[in-house]
């Protein structure tokens, strides 16, 4: 079976396009902010508010999104599952896509608002991300060995930015 | 009665210097400072080549 190549901007795109309220969050932030990092998946914070999920269901019907986990293969996400706190990790027709519905210390989308931008991606197209200063302070958090030598290029990173 | 200067360590200043390439934890600044000289588009196209390059050289059956 072909595995889709993760495709971010289709993935941003048809968010945008269904008017869904999220912050995006993990490696393509850290992209997104300068860092010479690399991912495979798309991970974003979610509004779990009552008419969000109802853009973000319809999102994912045109995405294909289905679980990525053993055991739960090609089972669509529910609204019950997107209104939790925890982790959908979904594959997508334009690759995987993991839906947050809290970070770190248990932080949900309002309580991020705050510490995010937004940025012009393309063609007018803007993207709300966690600021790099709060990413590398949540990721540092939860840091896992995995995350440990991308906290370093992040970290570098804003180094670098508050120079210019 | 006189007192002798002790050897001055050098500033952080001094010894690490604007234009050095890495980091003293062993980041490569060039590739920092190149990325951050992109558009935001411009950094995602940047890491789309990269995944498309690693599931090429890792052989994956991709739809691209």
């Amino acid at each position: 079976m072909k595995t889709p190549t993760p495709d971010f901007l289709a993935l941003l795109r048809t968010l945008l396009e269904h008017k869904v309220d999220f912050i995006v969050v993990g490696g393509v932030c850290g992209v997104l902010h300068g860092a010479p990092v690399s991912t495979f998946d798309l991970d974003i914070v979610h509004s779990r508010e009552a008419g969000n999920l109802e853009r973000l269901m319809k999102a994912l019907e045109a995405l294909g999104a289905r679980y990525r986990t053993p055991g739960h293969k090609n089972v669509k996400p529910s609204r019950s599952h997107l209104s939790s706190p925890g982790h959908q990790l979904l594959m997508t027709t334009a690759g995987p896509l993991d839906l947050l519905g809290t970070i770190g210390k248990g932080r949900a989308y309002h309580d991020l608002l705050g510490e995010t931008t937004e940025l012009d991606l393309d063609e007018g197209w803007r993207v709300r991300l966690l600021d790099l200063a709060a990413l590398i302070r949540i990721k540092a958090e939860t840091a896992q060995e995995k995350d440990k030598a991308q906290l370093a290029v992040l970290r570098r990173t804003l180094e670098e930015q508050r120079k210019r | 009665m006189t007192t002798t200067a002790l050897p001055q360590k050098p500033s952080r200043k001094a010894r690490l210097p604007a234009d050095r390439t890495h980091s003293e934890d062993g980041v490569d600044l060039t590739l920092i400072r190149w990325m951050l000289s992109l558009t935001p588009a411009e950094r995602l196209k940047v890491l789309q080549q990269n995944v498309r390059s690693i599931l090429r050289l890792r052989g994956e059956n991709t739809d691209s």
